[in-house]
């Protein structure tokens, strides 16, 4: 009987047990789902913006930082995008002599609209490039541009403009990106655009390489590359964003084939005039027909009209086995003055043996600035260079934030223990503090071994958040030595104005990592250059001539057979050039006779371009801003080039436009090839400003609304903007205000209410099982 | 103490397990507030030390930094007289300043200075007092340079925060204040709040745009102009 009892009353205790058990189940899942929904909630309001990429995208919208080839861009009522103007053709004629390539592009758009409009023509350029003719042709009207000031060059063009007159503007807009604004198009109208630019070819593993840009479609899926490229610096303040954060995740819809043609029709013609016995002539991706003329000239043309839009031209050439060219010699008189173009190729010394000894200071910034996925990157980027460390090198490790540690007093063996020992330091690093970066540098620079003769060189791993960098810049040009700085630029928007001046004033090389899986890749190659003995010391002078300036300089130390190229003006023609300098270890001497020099058009502007180059990095050494804008603008007009300080500006004195023509989307008419909406490129303006009061009747009001959108997006280059003070409106982003501290607590509230509640529960639940036991045992 | 743990090794496995549980959700949720605090906290703090160095940079003529370790340098001081509020401008918008203070836009000019100055911060902390500025409230900036621009509110609108349509350049000094919009979100989102302020000068009463002595000005500078 009693035991009968007993187990009953077990089973009634442990039957609610398990109904409550269910219950408190369900509160638990309850409760995870409602955390999940508003974690879920909060991402999805986080990620609004994506939709509207994909958007753009869909509609054929572009970004001044999406066109990487020369494209017409024509604003549309959303600031910032742009729709590309069908191309019609381009021709591109190369002039390569030797190391210079002179490219004359011509590429005809068509307006496609019954408006008449204006267009940024948007062309992406080797980055030492030099722009130095502008032709256009508008209808049956010529038009030559000419080298002004910045800012005269625009206030012409923007008179132009607003008189009806067909005009057009070269700015440079950074040094790889220029544009040409085209005012006045008609309706209907075909538009030539013809530039000329000059660049220097680099030898690349014994073989040369020239690039021409034939992407058309960039514009669904922009490469992450040409992001980077036109990205902007985020002290500045700019659009660093990808504009398509989930690129994976667009398709490329179908072109409309009347905006973007499957076949992008181009001729290309180069005449190549190598300067040295050829060998194998390449163009990797497109057929190309080659006509031979005696050893070293050629004509190359392509095959077919049309090429795959989806592949730059790449023509590359070799010398003829044993013929590699070991030196050449360009000259070119303008106003009687005498410049030279020289080119030594030094001696391959190929490794023998292990890599020269070398004492390696690594500085990692751990400042607050470098929070996040930057740290990650520099502790990977540390630790991979202390892998790559022999026993017979020796490293230090230098950390900074506000303080300063040198982990060893001097440079040590990398040996095991000190390898080891290096590399739990790193790990442990976490990024906090401000940024000190000048005790960090003097200590990295600070050399006990002056004399010693191994290479000493730095690697600087930072974001480059700083705001004193001519001092910087000033510390590193006078205390480098025999040391040699490499920056390493971390995370997606590195100060890369700081980075690249301090490598070339520290005579090493930049380099950015964007993201974790760069890391090894781009740390790979920057070992590659740092294991391989450079040319150092690099001295140029004329014996028995003149030489009244040279560029670049100084002359930057030479990596991983590359060739010293440098220009110089004040030759008479007569003397030796004599170049010399350490190379692995040795001394190392070329003379050159300069009456062999060939002639050559466009050696001056060669040397125009690197002088302002030379000047720029001049500005960086602390030299006066206001002087070294004067020097660039003074050789800027005498070279007639396009720079930061100069624009080609071209206009028509006959107005185009008829007075008083309306631009209203009422009047547009229905046949616009399909694809092209005309809300998104001419429509109603609601969120600009009224546009000034000053502008006259007529489409005026319409295209100068339309200006201010094109010039929002025409200028990333804020640095070019800051320092001529007028005319490009950057296009401002405007930061993330909101922290998450109201939803922090919020949610922390609602969980400590849960939790709470769910106590609460528990309590009632066993006050409950003990009440009716008790009632049991009372029964019983 | 003991108690504690006795009445705890009185329970079932599963009975420790859902304390424990609890004790845990608890934990998690005064961690969040504690984090949400502390981000309230240093807008406050920051308020106070910002304003300190402010003072001391006016003093000195230079933007110094507020505290040895800091990233950044106080630029100028926002006033609104009408709510009696003043913000410290920083001078960059990174996270890291955007938690201390108010931040000054880069690529945008000081403001007094041709051109429109864009300044932004926290909706919930230090610019939360935008939702109250008013069409022709007074906003002066007082810059470390001791240089006093006063500007006039002329409205206020929404944009997305990658086209917010402002002309960096225009031919006088213009101001604007952005924050993140809807105020009283507890989410961010792509909308910012713009309030758009031009020079004083226009206005027949106020003083002009940029003062050398802004004790002139404080002091009430209708004599001046006659």
């Amino acid at each position: 009987m009693s035991a009968a009892t007993v187990s009953t009353t077990a089973q009634t205790r442990r039957r609610p047990a398990r109904s409550r058990l269910r219950g408190l189940m369900d509160a638990l899942l309850l409760l995870a789902a409602a955390l999940a929904f508003a974690a879920m909630g909060s991402f999805a309001e986080a990620r609004a913006e994506t939709p509207q990429a994909a958007q753009n995208a869909e509609q054929g919208l572009v970004r001044m930082s999406d066109v990487v080839s020369g494209g017409l861009l024509l604003p549309t009522n959303q600031p910032g995008l742009f729709i590309e103007a069908p191309r019609v053709a381009t021709d591109f004629h190369v002039t390569i002599s030797g190391p210079v390539a002179r490219t004359r592009v011509t590429q005809r758009f068509t307006n496609p609209t019954d408006g008449w409009v204006e267009g940024i023509y948007v062309f992406p350029l080797p980055t030492d490039s030099a722009v130095d003719t502008l032709r256009m042709r508008i209808g049956d009207r010529l038009i030559e541009g000419e080298i002004r000031e910045r800012g005269e060059a625009r206030r012409i063009y923007e008179e132009a403009r607003e008189a009806g007159q067909r005009a057009s503007l070269v700015e440079q807009q950074r040094p790889n990106l220029f544009t040409n604004s085209v005012a006045n198009i008609g309706p209907g109208e075909t538009v030539v655009v013809q530039i000329e630019y000059q660049e220097s070819l680099r030898l690349v593993s014994n073989s040369f390489e020239l690039r021409l840009p034939l992407v058309v479609a960039p514009r669904y899926n922009p490469l992450p590359e040409v992001t980077q490229s036109v990205s902007i610096d985020e002290r500045t303040g700019f659009a660093v964003n990808d504009p398509v954060p989930d690129r994976e995740a667009i398709t490329p819809p179908v072109l409309n084939p009347e905006v973007a043609p499957p076949a992008n029709p181009v001729t290309i013609t180069i005449d190549l005039e190598a300067g040295f016995p050829l060998g194998a002539v390449e163009s990797p991706y497109h057929a190309i027909t080659t006509e031979e003329d005696g050893d070293s000239h050629r004509v190359i043309r392509l095959s077919e009209e049309t090429v795959p839009a989806n592949r730059d031209f790449v023509l590359t050439w070799k010398p003829a086995e044993g013929n590699a060219p070991t030196a050449a010699l360009f000259s070119e008189t303008v106003g009687g003055e005498g410049y030279l173009l020289a080119y030594v190729m030094p001696p391959v010394s190929a490794p023998e043996g292990p890599a020269p000894a070398r004492e390696l200071v690594l500085v990692i910034d751990n400042s607050g600035s470098m929070a996040g996925q930057s740290i990650v990157q520099a502790r990977e980027s540390v630790l991979f260079a202390l892998s790559r460390l022999t026993p017979r090198d020796r490293f230090n490790i230098v950390r900074f934030d506000d303080t300063l540690t040198v982990l060893f007093p001097d440079a040590v063996p990398a040996d095991r223990e000190n390898i080891d020992r290096a590399r739990r330091y790193v790990e442990r690093l976490d990024a906090e503090g401000g940024t000190e970066m000048l005790p960090a540098l003097v200590a990295a620079l600070n050399d006990r071994n002056a004399q010693a003769a191994t290479l000493r060189q730095i690697v600087f791993i930072t974001d480059g958040a700083i705001g004193n960098e001519s001092q910087l810049f000033q510390t590193i040009a006078s205390g480098l030595g025999r040391s040699r700085v490499f920056t390493v630029g971390i995370g997606s928007a590195p100060n890369s104005f700081f980075m690249t001046r301090a490598a070339e004033l520290g005579r090493g090389t930049f380099t950015h990592i964007g993201s974790e899986n760069e890391v090894r890749g781009k740390m790979e190659e920057l070992f590659a250059r740092l294991e391989t003995p450079a040319a150092t010391n690099l001295q140029v002078r004329v014996a028995g001539g003149t030489l009244s300036d040279i560029a670049p300089n100084p002359l930057p130390d030479l990596y991983l057979g590359e060739p010293l190229m440098v220009t110089a003006r004040g030759i008479d023609g007569t003397g030796t050039l004599e170049i010399t300098g350490t190379l692995a270890g040795q001394p190392w001497r070329v003379s050159l006779d300069l009456a062999h020099a060939a002639e050559r058009e466009g050696i001056a502007r060669l040397y125009g371009r690197r002088r302002i180059a030379s000047l720029e990095a001049a500005a960086s050494m602390g030299r006066e801003r206001s002087d070294v804008d004067r020097d660039i603008l003074s050789t800027a007009l005498e070279f007639g080039i396009v720079s930061r300080l100069t624009s080609l500006v071209a206009v028509d004195r006959t107005p185009a436009r008829p007075d008083g023509e309306p631009l209203t989307s009422s009047e547009v008419p229905v046949n616009l090839p399909e694809g092209w909406d005309f809300e998104a490129v001419f429509g109603e303006q609601e969120a600009a400003p009224a546009p000034a009061p000053t502008i006259r009747a007529g489409n005026a009001p319409a295209a100068s609304q339309r200006f201010a959108m094109v010039t929002t997006a025409a200028a990333p280059a804020a640095d070019a903007a800051a320092a001529t003070g007028t005319v490009a409106t950057p296009g401002i982003v405007l930061p993330s205000t909101a922290t998450p501290a109201d939803r922090l607590m919020l949610m922390g509230i609602l969980t400590m209410l849960l939790s709470g509640m769910l106590g609460l529960l528990i309590v009632v639940w066993r006050r409950a099982a003990s009440l009716s036991m008790t009632t049991e045992h009372r029964v019983r | 103490m003991k108690k504690i743990k006795a009445h705890f090794l009185a329970l079932s496995v599963f009975e420790r397990l859902t304390a424990l549980a609890i004790v845990a959700l608890a934990a998690t949720g005064l961690v969040l507030i504690a984090e949400g605090l502390t981000i309230k906290a240093r807008a406050a703090v920051g308020t106070v030390l910002l304003d300190r160095a402010f003072e001391r940079a006016l003093e000195t003529g230079d933007a110094e930094r507020p505290w040895p370790w800091a990233d950044t340098r106080a630029l100028a001081r926002v006033s609104v007289p009408r709510l009696g509020t003043s913000r410290v401008i920083l001078e960059d918008v990174s996270g890291e300043a955007l938690a201390w203070g108010a931040g000054h836009v880069g690529g945008t000019p000081l403001p007094g200075d041709a051109g429109t100055s864009v300044l932004a911060a926290h909706r919930d902390t230090h610019f939360a007092f935008l939702g109250s500025l008013e069409a022709g409230d007074r906003v002066e900036v007082l810059r470390a340079d001791g240089r006093l621009a006063v500007f006039i509110v002329e409205g206020r609108r929404i944009a997305r925060f990658d086209a917010p349509d402002i002309d960096v350049h225009s031919d006088t000094p213009r101001l604007v204040l952005s924050t993140c919009w809807p105020l009283d979100a507890t989410v961010s989102g792509p909308l910012r709040l713009i309030i758009e302020a031009h020079a004083a000068e226009a206005d027949a009463n106020g003083p002009p745009a940029l003062t050398d002595d802004p004790h002139d000005i404080l002091a009430g500078a209708q004599p001046q102009r006659i």
